[in-house]
């Protein structure tokens, strides 16, 4: 007994000493928060947050596309920065999910306070920093989410990578109107960016009359021989290779070859935005159909980006597609602070009115929804090289 | 019909590349009585030794798997010097033993994937695409064959090394009373040392050969110790000629259950699989 | 300000997965590694139900108690003939199932793609949106279950877990029908777990099955492990530790590219260095 109310009078106490907290915030809350944006606003340095995944299996895109960022951040800097003053990045583990993108989220907003975050990555954390963005006014701006949910989310995110729902759509046009094809069978992992491309290809596929099926996979399967044989065995017309990564692609394109099946292929853009694996997989990828939304080799600035982080880094960039909207994220938001200053809410604002935005993504417009707008176009690789279909 | 070879052959390579890791685990649980949650990432140890030497270093790619397996070997050998033998002094509990190879585990593999990016890698051994041989009309690489190969014969020197060799008594003799075994005058840490440096280095082995076969990652070791553990349970754990047996069920069952049931349940089935086996027949197939 | 708010809305939620995890794992000995799939249980249901029908984040949460009561029921009843290191497996396995089914029953969970959008709760006009709010609600919650908790184990309910955990086949012998205990407090765990939950769910209004992998069940594991067996107090200095190391870690200067890795190598050590020299926690009247 004694133990018990021993136990409520803690709780009470807690919960007593929050409410004191609170009442005093609230008094507080005007003076001393606008005299320190006031004071930093003036000569430091401008902080933006980055929220990636650093750590877990995601890493293996994290990783790279974080030295992407350093790359940009290091070219502004080294060019005097913005009105002398300095970009710093601060860089959090969004871990590829909510938590840890929520942690992460409220760590750099509330700690660090940045007004600006350019993450996350995986649309999980993106999705879960959304509402901490929101109702602190500090614009998120992801670089590599493209599930559907995050469209038209909020004023404060907005994204200049696509939504899966445009690939699969264009795809399916292609393969049911252009190739006759009735059948197409999927592997696909499970992932929110692979799954939204299987989603958007069989709707539009099955309204205009075809058949899919699918055989999942997780994230780090390496034996597909068995799902391969499966899918052999409904005799499909064409097979969609729907990975996350070049990486879980090439795995499958070996084991394909392998167990000698040859069969019309359809790739996700993260394979055609890896020049270096279409080139080593010439032979299997002949005639493979993908949609991309592009990397555009004779993009100045994509180059530019190919060169200076294969000169400081030692190998070429991996997940292209992915790298160049991440650079230009930096620029965008580089711009986007001349333009209207380091404001948060500004800032929002000024997103909505990007519009052809030159960078190594090619021309960048955001709609109202947040969205980049653009067309996904229909791309088919032929001796090793990504060119657009029907040309 | 057609397909079946194809399914069997699948299921073939899945058992054996379970083999070569059951037998390290098995070996360890046999000697120590414990689920060794370290076992796994040592098949990556194998593989990056190999990696580092042949690609960084640029040394001869045999030389480089050579290499490769003793350094996984040693790795588990200086788990057990450092971490484990101490807490068996201290008599400590199986699951204390378990959570300290788990974290040793979380260290390895965070340390593995700080030196070589968290990228997927592959050993590459020749130029090309590998030798394909088809059965009828299904088809197996030379790789996959020789991880068959392999699988075979490290089950087999294992089997002779215990039966017939003063070492593999004193290892029988550990693993049914390991007190015992002290009275009559075994070394055993020095031996468990040793049985930590074989079953270790087979894990290398498995792990060269998947990273010839797929690649290499620095998380592939969780996948392969629960694929592995849970054959060791069907088998009987503790029980090498078990492990094996099951080994090539899990392979069985799971490559032709793919075949019938959306493959996403693959992982599901296997451990429906494991807690059956729990409840009917805990002993495994075999009893140890 | 609010960092701490949200630090210590996890800390309450990770308070009451360790303190529930203590009753099945410190009290009685039984050595479960699924908690995460409670935890998810309860978060799926309220944001499934929430997003699906608009039910109130209350109802959610009792039903999702009630749930987690059932399948607790079924799976406990089964596990409960397995023994030490069986029950482990068995328990991991049975995560992996359900963290399975929270991938694959795409039509129910959305999958990968998670839910997102889950709200804040609402109850009669009082509305717990804000995080300090929110924070409010939660500790009224970890209140009212370590108050629970409490009389629980100072209960002769209590005893009989302590008993079974130290000899199960003798307090067998004196006719307590052990099966019960083990149950029913398997259950009222399961259904706490489920608890916290429901608040992860509708604190960070987005969940992906991710967040209940079998990893996330040996984390909370960790907790109470930390903390020492069979002291609620000290599963609430575990998830505290827990909560506030990794984040104290942000700030130690490690160069970003492997800020990350060099975290989870810390997090490892830990468990490793306990294990060591102090496997009761800090706490603890248990050793392991």
């Amino acid at each position: 007994m004694e133990k018990q109310s021993k136990t409520w009078l803690w709780v009470i106490g807690i919960l007593v000493v929050v409410g004191v907290v609170y009442l005093v915030m609230t008094l507080n809350s005007s003076t001393p928060a606008t005299n320190e944006s006031a004071s930093k606003g003036e000569n430091g340095p401008i902080k933006i947050g980055v929220i990636a995944p650093l750590t877990g299996d995601a890493a293996a895109y994290g990783e790279p596309l974080q030295k992407v960022i350093a790359l940009a951040v290091e070219e502004i800097n080294n060019a005097g920065g913005l009105g002398g003053r300095m970009f710093q990045f601060t860089y959090e583990d969004g871990k590829c999910n909510g938590k840890d993108g929520a942690n992460a989220m409220q760590k750099l907003v509330n700690i660090d306070k940045v007004k600006v975050v350019i993450g996350g990555f995986c649309s999980s954390e993106s999705l879960a920093a959304v509402p901490i963005a929101t109702a602190n006014k500090v614009v998120l701006f992801s670089g590599g989410s493209s599930s559907p949910d995050l469209t038209n989310v909020s004023s404060y995110f907005l994204r200049d990578y696509p939504s899966d729902a445009a690939q699969g759509k264009v795809l399916a046009e292609i393969a049911y109107g252009d190739k006759k094809w009735r059948k197409v069978v999927f592997i696909q992992e499970q992932l929110d960016y692979p799954l939204g491309i299987f989603k958007a290809f069989s709707s539009n596929f099955e309204r205009l009359g075809g058949q899919t099926s699918k055989e999942e996979f997780t994230e780090g399967t390496t034996d597909f021989r068995s799902q391969l044989t499966k899918l052999r065995g409904l005799k499909p017309d064409a097979l969609f290779i729907d990975t996350q990564t070049p990486a879980a692609a090439e795995r499958i394109f070996k084991q394909l070859t392998e167990l000698k099946w040859k069969v019309p292929l359809l790739v996700s853009d993260a394979v055609t935005g890896d020049p270096a694996v279409v080139e080593k997989n010439a032979t299997i990828l002949e005639g493979a159909l993908a949609a991309e939304f592009g990397t555009d080799p004779n993009n100045a600035t994509f180059k530019h980006l190919l060169e200076a982080y294969k000169q400081k880094h030692n190998v070429d960039v991996p997940y292209q597609s992915y790298a160049q909207t991440m650079y230009d994220a930096v620029y965008i938001v580089r711009d986007g602070i001349k333009a209207v200053g380091y404001d948060g809410e500004k800032l929002a604002l000024w997103s909505r009115t990007i519009k052809d935005w030159k960078g190594a993504s090619g021309l960048v417009t955001i709609g109202s929804d947040g969205d980049r707008v653009s067309g996904h176009i229909g791309k088919v690789i032929k001796k090793g090289k990504v060119e657009v279909y029907g040309m | 019909m057609d397909l079946i070879m194809q399914f069997i052959i699948n299921s073939l390579i899945a058992g054996a590349t379970y083999t070569l890791v059951t037998l390290g685990f098995n070996l360890v649980y046999g000697a120590t009585k414990f689920v060794n949650m370290f076992h796994g990432v040592l098949a990556a140890v194998g593989g990056y030794t190999v990696f580092f030497f042949t690609q960084t270093i640029g040394i001869d790619l045999w030389v480089s798997i050579i290499v490769g397996i003793i350094g996984a070997g040693l790795v588990g050998f200086l788990a057990d010097r450092f971490i484990f033998s101490t807490l068996r002094i201290k008599k400590a509990s199986n699951l204390v033993m378990f959570i300290a190879s788990l974290g040793a585990f979380i260290v390895l593999q965070a340390v593995l994937a700080m030196v070589f990016t968290s990228q997927f890698q592959s050993i590459v051994h020749s130029v090309d695409s590998p030798r394909v041989y088809e059965i009828g009309s299904a088809a197996i690489t030379h790789i996959q064959l020789l991880i068959i190969i392999t699988a075979l014969f490290s089950s087999f020197g294992l089997v002779l090394l215990l039966r017939f060799t003063m070492f593999g008594k004193a290892v029988k003799a550990i693993s049914d009373d390991e007190e015992v075994a002290k009275i009559i005058g075994i070394d055993t840490n020095k031996i468990i040392g040793y049985v930590f440096f074989i079953g270790s280095a087979i894990a290398g082995i498995a792990g060269i050969l998947i990273g010839f076969d797929t690649g290499i990652q620095p998380t592939m070791g969780l996948a392969i110790l629960l694929e592995g553990a849970t054959a060791s349970i069907i088998g009987g754990i503790g029980n090498l000629y078990g492990g094996i047996a099951g080994s090539f069920l899990l392979g069985f069952v799971e490559n032709f259950g793919i075949w019938k049931i959306p493959s996403e349940w693959k992982g599901a089935i296997t451990f429906s699989v494991l807690i059956i086996f729990l409840i009917f027949r805990p002993q495994g197939i075999f009893k140890k | 300000m609010a960092y701490l708010i949200h630090l210590a809305i996890l800390f309450v939620i990770y308070a009451i997965l360790g303190i529930s995890l203590n009753l099945v794992v410190g009290y009685t000995g039984l050595l479960s590694v699924t908690h995460a799939a409670f935890f998810g249980i309860g978060a799926y249901i309220v944001a499934i139900l929430g997003m699906q029908f608009g039910l109130n984040f209350f109802v959610g949460l009792l039903l999702g108690v009630v749930v987690a009561g059932i399948i607790s029921f079924l799976i406990g009843f089964v596990l409960s003939r397995l023994g030490g290191d069986y029950y482990v497996l068995g328990t991991v396995g049975f995560n992996y199932i359900v963290w399975s089914v929270l991938l694959n029953w795409q039509e129910v969970t959305r999958g990968p793609l998670g839910i997102p959008g889950i709200s804040r709760p609402k109850l009669f006009g009082l509305d717990f949106t804000s995080n300090l709010a929110f924070l409010f609600l939660a500790v009224i919650i970890l209140g009212a279950i370590y108050v629970f908790s409490q009389s629980i184990v100072t209960s002769s309910f209590g005893r009989v877990l302590k008993a079974i955990r130290e000899d199960e086949r003798a307090i067998n012998v004196f006719g307590y029908n052990t099966l019960y205990y083990k149950l029913t407090i398997f259950m009222i765990a399961a259904a706490m777990a489920a608890i916290a939950g429901s608040l992860f769910a509708s604190y960070i209004t987005f969940i992906s099955p991710a967040t209940f992998m079998v990893m996330e069940s040996v984390f909370i594991l960790a907790i109470v492990i930390l903390g020492g067996f069979a002291n609620l107090k000290g599963s609430l200095l575990g998830a505290l530790f827990l909560i506030f190391l990794p984040e104290a870690l942000r700030f130690v200067g490690f160069t970003e590219d492997i800020a990350a890795q060099m975290r989870q190598a810390v997090y490892g050590l830990l468990l490793v260095v306990l294990m060591l020299y102090r496997p009761q926690g800090l706490l603890g009247e248990y050793k392991l």
